[in-house]
């Protein structure tokens, strides 16, 4: 068992999830999506990121472009986030945005894990 | 791959951007988490906006103050926490970020994809070039001369250093690299179309045989000059089809045994070389018995050449050993030849001439004096070794002096810029003394005393009158070139040296008719320089030197009928 497999793939499949707990809820309602969970998102995606750095193979690179993505994405959300809050604009439209964001982040991540997890198949290791 | 660079920085990167990321998020969730109060006594909570930007700036140093109402003291016990965590993390990302940069590894991928660059942006053609030496830098400038571009490697990242200092005409793109990798021959372009030839003069003549077999599958178009003074490894590096084995053992040898039967041979090579000009008296060697210091490579060719001469050779070498057969009948003595008594036992008074070739260039000039003193009369060849600006053997009276390091020079260069010249120099060295003596004879009577050498091409942009002539079938003879254009019975100072075709080579052409892609070496002097062009490439002056008459403009002739 290879240790740093262990962490990279925690990191990989956490990025989902955590993704996907932020995302799951009613799109019109922020009581149902925690900040907190936003912020831990994104912590983890970049860490996702930095993690795929340095695999020249064809598959890394391709790793590596889902996860650009899905950090795009979710920068892209906190920042409307942050603007929608300090310009104190309370409007359903830019969190109905949010969510979408990170719906987009959440696809990229998914397509992220199904490629690892089909690395994983094919290695015979 | 061309981004190596990049890729090299990121991997360093990997860990501490792990740390930064981990110590910000770490730092910004306990600012978020941790109550705090404003102005008014309310208690409140940062955002994550004020939490992340009150980090960059703590982890940053560059410290704006508390923001946005000054902390409690829960808050700044989280932030001395914070401050040790982040600034390090800061601290160490920049540190590796710097030492990445100047990472070794990093900047070899840097040189040489700025050294890829520069040699696929070559046009002309070019030659590459393995070792910065004396001799190759002589070699690169004499292929810049003729506007051949060059591509140096050298293992070594001090000599190229040496090389920058250099004064060059043209740019030479240069790398550190272990030649024998075919990466590093790929990467100085030897895929690439233009790539012309291959210089491998290594010491270590394995490193030759391996760069022509290397050469040999990597591009069959290049051709390899290399240097080999094994015979094994010749014939090997002649096996390969592509390289030519050079031997400055051998060129010499054989240019001793030429001086013993055609010395006019040898005046036309030393023109050919413009080391000197026909004006020199042509000297046969004295028959008779030779003293050799040194039996290595080059004290055996010797023999072999004294011996198809039917002259005596005596051999004196300390370090190696001959043939029982040849001490027995006292044609090698073992002893160090810097010995007054080792050349007389030699035989030094009787000999007619010495032949020094020993490595060292002091052991060569006192051998010299000692055997000046026992036998004034005594012709000397001696061996230079070192290159220097000014030479002692130049000052020290001796009647030749040879540096195996100048043959090399020039036989190398003259092969790769001057391929006719050097076709034309192979053909006359197995030429007789009478027929060399002619030669020389005509040409000092015809031209001067240092004709200039100059090729043709029949082709459409080097001749394009004569070109178009034979297109349209009609014969050309080369004599035609050597006609005088202010009047064309009389013949300029030309001598036509030799025409070279696929199948064929024909020496000093007389009358002969000309092809489409023949390749023309005259001798002539300046003038007859322009002429040859003018007629080569002049429909109406070509004309004119082919029938005396002025040729009339097929547009004239048309309106005035």
């Amino acid at each position: 068992m290879n240790l740093q497999k262990v962490v990279s793939g925690f990191f990989f499949i956490l990025a989902m999830t955590i993704n996907f707990g932020f995302f799951y809820g009613d799109i019109d309602n922020p009581e149902l999506h925690s900040v907190y969970e936003l912020f831990v998102a994104l912590v983890v995606s970049l860490i996702s990121t930095v993690l795929k750095i340095g695999d020249k193979t064809q598959l890394g690179a391709v790793l590596l472009a889902t996860s650009l993505v899905a950090d795009i994405q979710l920068i892209a959300a906190v920042t409307v986030w942050t603007i929608t809050e300090y310009l104190s604009i309370v409007d359903i439209e830019a969190f109905a945005a949010i969510i979408s964001l990170s719906g987009g982040a959440l696809l990229a991540n998914i397509t992220s894990v199904i490629l690892y997890i089909g690395e994983t198949l094919k290695s015979k290791r | 791959m061309s981004d190596n660079a990049l890729w090299i920085i990121l991997q360093k990167l990997r860990t501490p951007l792990l740390v930064i990321i981990v110590t910000y998020s770490i730092a910004i969730l306990g600012m978020v988490l941790i109550p705090g109060m404003d102005d008014n006594g309310n208690v409140y909570h940062l955002t994550f906006f004020d939490a992340f930007y009150f980090v960059s700036y703590m982890a940053s140093t560059i410290g704006f103050g508390e923001a946005p109402y000054t902390f409690t003291y829960e808050q700044r016990l989280w932030v001395s926490v914070c401050i040790y965590i982040t600034v390090v993390g800061w601290f160490y990302g920049i540190g590796a970020l710097v030492s990445a940069v100047t990472d070794k590894t990093l900047k070899f991928e840097m040189m040489r994809s700025k050294f890829r660059k520069r040699v696929q942006s070559i046009k002309d053609d070019f030659v590459i070039i393995l070792g910065y030496t004396y001799v190759n830098a002589e070699i690169i400038k004499k292929l810049h001369a003729v506007n051949m571009e060059v591509v140096l490697i050298d293992t070594n990242e001090e000599k190229i250093n040496h090389f920058l200092l250099e004064d060059f005409s043209h740019d030479v793109p240069l790398m550190v690299g272990n030649a024998l990798l075919a990466d590093t021959l790929s990467d100085a372009g030897i895929l690439q179309s233009n790539c012309k030839a291959i210089v491998s003069l290594f010491k270590n003549e394995e490193k030759n045989l391996r760069i022509s077999i290397l050469t040999r599958f990597l591009n069959p178009k290049v051709k390899v000059v290399a240097k080999s003074t094994f015979s094994d490894i010749t014939k090997s590096i002649i096996d390969t089809d592509i390289a030519k084995a050079i031997n400055p053992f051998e060129i010499f040898a054989k240019r001793v045994d030429i001086a013993l039967q055609s010395p006019h041979v040898l005046i036309l090579e030393n023109w050919i070389y413009e080391n000197s000009d026909l004006m020199n008296q042509a000297m046969f060697l004295p028959k008779g018995k030779y003293i050799v210091c040194g039996y290595g490579r080059f004290g055996k060719l010797l023999q072999e050449k004294f011996e198809k001469h039917n002259l005596e050779a005596i051999f004196i070498d300390e370090k190696r050993l001959a043939s029982r057969e040849m001490i027995e009948s006292g044609r090698f003595i073992r002893a160090n030849p810097d010995d007054k008594e080792v050349l007389l036992e030699a035989g030094i008074e009787e000999a007619v001439g010495l032949i020094i070739g020993t490595q060292n260039d002091i052991d060569n000039l006192s051998i010299m004096i000692t055997a000046r003193k026992l036998n004034p009369e005594i012709y000397i060849i001696a061996r230079e070794n070192t290159m220097q600006e000014v030479s002692i053997f130049q000052a020290a009276n001796i009647d030749w002096v040879f540096m195996f390091e100048k043959i090399l020079i020039n036989k190398v260069s003259l092969s790769l810029s001057k391929p006719l010249k050097n076709r034309f120099l192979k053909l006359i060295l197995n030429k007789d003394e009478e027929w060399a003596a002619k030669l020389v004879k005509l040409l000092r009577n015809r031209i001067g005393a240092n004709p200039k050498l100059m090729t043709l091409k029949i082709s459409e942009e080097e001749s394009y009158a004569i070109y178009h002539e034979l297109l349209e079938g009609n014969e050309v003879s080369i004599d035609v070139l050597s006609h005088s254009l202010s009047d064309w019975q009389k013949n300029n100072a030309v001598v036509p040296l030799l025409i070279h075709r696929k199948n064929e080579e024909i020496l000093l052409p007389k009358n002969r008719m000309l092809q489409v892609d023949d390749r023309i070496l005259f001798a002539c002097d300046e003038y007859s320089k322009e002429e040859i062009e003018l007629i080569a490439s002049n429909i109406y002056e070509f004309y004119y030197a082919l029938c005396g008459k002025e040729k009339e403009s097929p547009i004239l002739k048309k309106i005035f009928g």
